[in-house]
């Protein structure tokens, strides 16, 4: 098993295209909270601190694409067939991207946290705010962005091996995000939608785009979430296990 | 004990029969040459015999095990397949260090197989900037990675140059005089006749012949019109 780690670990850090997809989540974070301040959030106000640093989740995109890439970018590429030559307990490889996509999330995650917190720092210092680091929100924030990062990317393999097809798998998943988990919720209403996967997030991050919608407790947010990419993950494996490669 | 045996082996895709009932083995020891036309299962039992699709009956074994069995698969059998491919960003040398961490290789073993296969040169250099030629000597290369007793090769001379393929010749002899189990699917008869001391052909899914080349003649001429005969 660590040798399929080990393995998962090195075509990471031989290729590009990942760190690119994950150095754009801090690059969003940075230009979402500068557009909050530009567009005229107060700096003294407790709620737009919270909802500058809540930026952190919103990465959790990139890594749900990075995730995605696991499984299908192999299939897209062929080298699937290596990977499965070297681990033919199909199994292993899914759990062996799983730790290690939502390791690297997670990390990805902490470096947008530590780009949200050195941003809002930065202009509420240029407005003159008194950033409250000592709130009790400001740390929960930023910890609920991190593991949503971490969360999404796990999220973003199952799916993946479901959808073997990388554009197809990132084109379901963007148009749940932007589309469709919105009309869901609003057929639903709020008392189910809160349960949705981005809702979930929204909890988790403590980032009410949608402010209407009744959300979920942070922590009841993180375990749905947890129970999103459980479900992927075995749909993953299960799906995977008996696959013919061809 | 690493010879290949295939028994009865059937593999069907919703309703076509890809391969139906062949069985056949390959001996330690000997090159196989697996032959047939377009369509006619070779790559389908491969990929059985690799673990990569599931047999609808029957069973394909490597030293009386099924390769998912294998604690260590690419220390015992190597391969390379014409659907196998490579992240184009990624050099030569990475490429190989993957494989060989996922099976517990020693890195050194990736020096040694990039000299043998003559990419020691290319090594760092993004397979992208390969010709078909030599992501063929990559192929072969990560097939060799784990010193495999069984080698099992899908057109490997596809894309060689006419010294690659003198030394792809040599390279398979000298295997199979080590003892190692070889076996090669190819359309290429008469490179076949020069690396081959075992034929099986296969068409329409069907096994056609299996046995000693010298059952059919070794000249290319008496090779080719027995394979037309068998696969008409």
């Amino acid at each position: 098993m660590s040798s399929v780690i080990r393995s998962e670990f090195r075509k990471l850090t031989t290729v590009r295209a990942p760190w690119l997809l994950l150095a754009a989540g801090p690059l969003l974070v940075v230009a979402g909270i500068t557009g909050l301040v530009s567009s005229g959030g107060n700096v003294h106000d407790p709620a737009t601190q919270r909802a500058a640093l809540a930026h952190t989740g919103l990465a959790a995109v990139f890594t749900l694409v990075f995730g995605i890439l696991a499984v299908a970018g192999e299939y897209w590429h062929s080298t699937i067939t290596d990977t499965y030559l070297s681990a033919p307990r199909r199994g292993r490889v899914i759990a062996a991207k799983l730790a290690v996509y939502a390791l690297v999330g997670g990390c990805a995650g902490l470096l947008s946290s530590g780009a949200a917190l050195a941003t809002t720092a930065a202009w509420w210092a240029e407005r003159g705010g008194q950033l409250q680091l000592s709130a009790a929100g400001t740390w929960l924030t930023l910890l609920g962005g991190v593991a949503a990062n971490c969360a999404f990317a796990a999220i973003g393999v199952g799916l993946g091996a479901l959808i073997r097809n990388p554009a197809a798998a990132v084109a379901v998943a963007l148009a749940w995000f932007a589309v469709i988990e919105g009309i869901t919720g609003q057929l639903l209403g709020s008392a189910l939608a809160r349960w949705l996967p981005f809702y979930a997030s929204e909890a988790l991050s403590r980032s009410n785009l949608q402010a209407t919608a009744r959300l979920l407790p942070q922590w009841g947010g993180g375990l749905m979430l947890l129970g999103y990419a459980a479900v992927f993950a075995t749909a993953a494996v299960f799906t995977t296990l008996r696959r013919d490669v061809t | 004990m690493a010879e290949i045996e295939v028994r009865r082996l059937t593999k069907t895709f919703g309703r076509v029969a890809a391969v139906r009932d062949v069985s056949f083995t390959a001996p330690e020891g000997k090159v196989t040459g697996l032959l047939g036309p377009n369509g006619s299962g070779k790559t389908t039992t491969l990929r059985v015999l690799l673990g990569l699709v599931q047999a609808s009956a029957g069973e394909a074994l490597i030293g009386g095990v099924r390769y998912d069995r294998l604690a260590r698969p690419r220390q015992m059998v190597g391969a390379m397949l014409e659907s196998t491919g490579f992240h184009p960003g990624r050099r030569a040398r990475d490429h190989l260090r993957v494989l060989a961490d996922a099976d517990g290789i020693a890195a050194r073993r990736v020096d040694e197989v990039l000299d043998r296969t003559g990419l020691t040169a290319a090594a760092r250099r993004p397979v992208r900037q390969f010709s078909l030629g030599m992501r063929q000597r990559l192929g072969l290369a990560a097939a060799l990675l784990g010193d495999p007793r069984v080698l099992v090769l899908d057109e490997p001379a596809n894309g060689l140059d006419p010294g690659g393929t003198a030394w792809l010749r040599a390279t398979l002899r000298d295997l199979a005089r080590e003892g190692r189990t070889i076996v090669v699917a190819s359309h290429v008869l008469g490179e076949v006749t020069l690396t081959a001391d075992h034929v099986v052909i296969v068409s329409a899914g069907e096994l056609r012949f299996a046995g000693p080349l010298s059952e059919i003649g070794d000249t290319h001429g008496a090779l080719e019109s027995a394979f037309l005969t068998l696969t008409s």
